[in-house]
């Protein structure tokens, strides 16, 4: 082929390929709103906000960002909303050893950025992100620590290197607070013990089941 | 150099390659700020945003400046206009150091990022395209300046080469690709949606295209081989890229809310992306098999380091993890770092520098220059930035295996397991900085010192 063939096979060929970006771009588009909730007047201010503090300079969202700080995809399925409020404001009062710094969001602000972050976390990503495939199968477990499986404390809470930062590291709490009227109360009631605790309330525990995770919960020396 | 008008190009390296020194030196900052997140007065996403936006403007400042060489070279004629040249350049300048100095604004007190007219004032907060709308605009009027003052110089000589053309088209691609980031969406995912238009088809699209133009530019600067052969692999190589790329985009749509076909189109479009690169590395090495002559021995190598090292950071680190299998699990790990950090490095940095070793001797009329400098900055920044990459490519891997297949808790990974990669990427840092350093030495010194004549060692039969 002369020159100025392979060069035309460039351009149209190119062409060609670009046209059919063009039709999936069109089709993508009026398939994407229906694969995901509507877009209150909240979400879009919360969209906006996300932006005006540069939280992707840190985070990832959909995967895509920076590799910092947590993907921010399932927040809302995984920690309490009254949780992540509280730490949007000040996480360094939430979590002492937190790396993310206190930007100056303030509490209307937060409300916002929460209902973003649910309205992200109800779009379907075709699966992303799996499930972790290798867990550990968790034992069937008695008793306190059975409670402990139940209610999802690992989430915020690392027991032996297993589960969570958000709260603090439980596997000697029992040395720190021997006291299982103040673990009764403080699990009931977080902010009646601990001055305006990010925990949320576990109120609706039954009595045995309470008692059995207090039991549990000073075994942890 | 042939014409006067060439010399232009000096200023957009000059701002070019300092910008690469703060480039790194801030990447070093965002290295440590992983080991200490209140390391230093700005917050991490300040710093990052620094040091790529850094890196994407001194890129394509050294490719205006390369251009700027090519197309009075090619077209065989002065500029259209050199005080317009004159003008984009400062007004690049003025513009980047305006947006700069708003990042830091900003790191210092969040606030100042304030809504005006419905858009944020000093930064976008999306990656990549952080700078605001208004500095959106004033970016494209640049451009459009740069683009019109190249063809007015095209069309008044009427010498329409291979070369010239698909230079132009590539960067004509590259402007009309930063307009799909131009505009405001409520949906996170349409956001994204057009974020990786912009992104993926440039560094994959026009970027590689313009890269393409320029290594057969360079491949002919210094070989004297025949036009019309380089030409033809060219067009070929460019071809490709696009037909892989153009669909490649897809492996961005598998996991956004996007639909499910773009998993298909995705996959195998992007499977396909390596065989121009690699035709590109054959390209270079057959044109310094052919032709023994050569007049600029580093500015050849570094060009031959470009094509092989676009290959193995974009091709090979690029399909690790571009078919939806394994992008399931590696998606957003700093797997995605490390073929980051490589894919730019060998693509564009490694271009840009070799574009500088070529043309920088002829503008300042050198026809001999010091080599060893240049030699031993190549050799600094690339071990260094290997080691870099294969330490974040460690760490993506522990970051997948644990997070993701295990399912433990993110910041215990990167706290715990994955310390001593941080660790060791920021001493790597150093050894590129120093690299840097000694690049920036021989930018400013090239031409201008003395030329050593390498001393012959008497005799090679000591005992
Ligand atoms: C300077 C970096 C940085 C910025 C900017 C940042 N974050 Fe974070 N964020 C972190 C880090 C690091 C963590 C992990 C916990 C920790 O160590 O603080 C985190 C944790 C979180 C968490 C808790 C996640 C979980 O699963 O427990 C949420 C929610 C969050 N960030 C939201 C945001 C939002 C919303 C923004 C923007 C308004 C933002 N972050 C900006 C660094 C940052
Ligand atoms: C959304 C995150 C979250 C969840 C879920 C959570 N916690 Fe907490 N937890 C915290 C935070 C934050 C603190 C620190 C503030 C405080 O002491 O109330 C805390 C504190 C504690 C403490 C006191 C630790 C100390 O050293 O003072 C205990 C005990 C505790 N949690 C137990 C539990 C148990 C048991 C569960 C499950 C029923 C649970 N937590 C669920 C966040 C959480
Ligand atoms: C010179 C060319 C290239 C450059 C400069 C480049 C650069 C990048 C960068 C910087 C990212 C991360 C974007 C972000 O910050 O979110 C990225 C992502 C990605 N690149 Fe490339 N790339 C190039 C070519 C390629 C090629 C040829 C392939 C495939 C064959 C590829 C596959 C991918 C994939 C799959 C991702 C997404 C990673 C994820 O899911 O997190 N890239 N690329
Ligand atoms: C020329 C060389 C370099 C190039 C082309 C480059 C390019 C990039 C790019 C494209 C990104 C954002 C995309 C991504 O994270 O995938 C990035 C992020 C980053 N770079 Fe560099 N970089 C270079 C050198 C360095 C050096 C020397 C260091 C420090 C040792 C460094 C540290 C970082 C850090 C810490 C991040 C943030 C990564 C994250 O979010 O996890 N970079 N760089
Ligand atoms: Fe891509």
């Amino acid at each position: 082929m002369s020159n100025k063939g392979v060069r035309n096979l460039f351009i149209f060929g190119s062409l060609f390929f670009f046209v059919i970006l063009l039709g999936l771009t069109f089709d993508t588009m009026s398939r994407i709103d229906k694969r995901a909730p509507e877009i209150t007047e909240e979400v879009d201010q919360g969209k906006r906000l996300w932006h005006k503090y540069d939280c992707i300079g840190c985070h990832t969202i959909l995967g895509n960002g920076s590799y910092f700080a947590p993907d921010l995809t399932k927040t809302t399925a995984n920690k309490p909303v009254s949780y992540i409020k509280k730490f949007l404001v000040n996480p360094r009062k939430v979590n002492p050893r937190a790396s993310m710094p206190v930007l100056g969001i303030t509490e209307e602000e937060a409300e916002k950025i929460v209902a973003f972050l649910d309205w992200i976390s109800k779009v379907d990503t075709n699966g992303w992100p799996p499930e972790p495939v290798l867990a550990a199968v968790p034992q069937a477990m008695a008793g306190g620590a059975a409670v402990y499986q139940k209610y999802d404390c690992s989430a915020c809470h690392m027991i032996g290197g297993v589960g969570g930062t958000s709260g603090p590291d439980l596997t000697h709490v029992a040395s720190r607070q021997p006291d299982p009227e103040w673990h009764r109360r403080h699990l009931v009631d977080p902010a009646s013990v601990v001055p305006d605790s990010a925990m949320p309330p576990f109120a609706h525990l039954s009595e045995e089941e309470l008692n059995q995770l207090v039991d549990y919960l000073l075994t942890l020396k | 150099m042939k014409y006067k008008s060439q010399k232009i190009a000096q200023d957009f390296y000059t701002f070019a390659v300092l910008l690469f020194f703060v480039q790194i030196a801030v990447g070093i900052i965002a290295a440590f700020q992983f080991i200490w997140p209140d390391f230093f007065i700005l917050n991490f996403n300040t710093v990052r945003t620094l040091h790529i936006n850094a890196l994407v403007v001194w890129l394509l400042t050294g490719l205006m400046g390369a251009t700027y060489f090519v197309v009075p070279e090619e077209s065989q004629s002065e500029l259209w206009s050199i005080p317009l040249a004159r003008f984009q350049f400062w007004a690049t300048v003025v513009a980047v150091t305006v947006v700069v100095v708003g990042y830091i604004w900003m790191g210092l007190n969040p606030q100042a990022n304030k809504f005006v007219f419905g858009t944020t004032l000093l930064n976008e907060g999306r990656e990549y395209i952080e700078a605001p709308r208004w500095a959106d605009l004033l970016i494209a009027l640049s451009v459009i300046l740069f683009l019109f003052n190249n063809f007015m110089t095209m069309y008044k000589s009427r010498r329409w080469t291979g070369i010239q053309g698909t230079l132009l088209g590539g960067l004509t691609f590259l402007t009309l690709m930063y307009l799909p980031g131009m505009f405001y969406t409520k949906s996170m995912v349409k956001d994204q949606f057009w974020w990786w238009w912009v992104v993926h088809l440039w560094v994959e699209g026009s970027w590689e295209v313009i890269a393409g133009a320029l290594l057969a530019f360079m491949l002919m600067k210094v070989t004297n081989a025949p036009r019309h052969v380089l030409e033809r692999w060219m067009y070929i190589e460019v071809a490709l890229v696009l037909f892989t790329g153009i669909l490649g985009l897809g492996h961005h749509y598998y996991w956004i809310g996007t639909p499910r076909y773009w998993l298909w189109v995705g996959g195998i479009f992007s499977a396909l992306e390596p065989i121009p690169l690699l035709l590109m590395v054959w390209d270079a090495f057959r044109v310094t098999r052919e032709h023994r002559v050569v007049s600029n021995r580093l500015g050849l190598f570094y060009a031959v380091a470009h094509a092989i090292f676009n290959f193995v950071g974009a091709g090979l680190w690029g399909v690790i993890h571009t078919l939806p299998m394994v992008n399931k699990w590696t998606h957003g790990t700093q797997i995605t770092t490390a073929h980051g950090h490589l894919a730019f490095y060998g693509a564009y940095v490694l271009l840009v520098v070799s574009m500088i070793y070529i043309t920088l001797p002829l503008i300042r009329g050198a026809t001999e220059f010091n080599t060893s400098r240049g030699y031993r900055s190549f050799w600094w920044m690339t071990i260094s930035m290997i080691f870099i990459v294969l330490t974040i490519t460690g760490a993506g891997m522990v970051q997948t295996y644990m997070e993701r297949l295990l399912g433990l808790d993110y910041v215990t990974v990167k706290a715990n397991y994955n310390l001593w990669f941080w660790v060791f990427r920021a001493i790597f840092g150093f050894g590129f900085l120093y690299g840097v350093f000694l690049f920036v030495v021989d930018f400013f010194k090239l031409g201008k010192e003395p030329v050593e004549v390498p001393v012959k060692v008497a005799s090679e039969t000591t005992t």
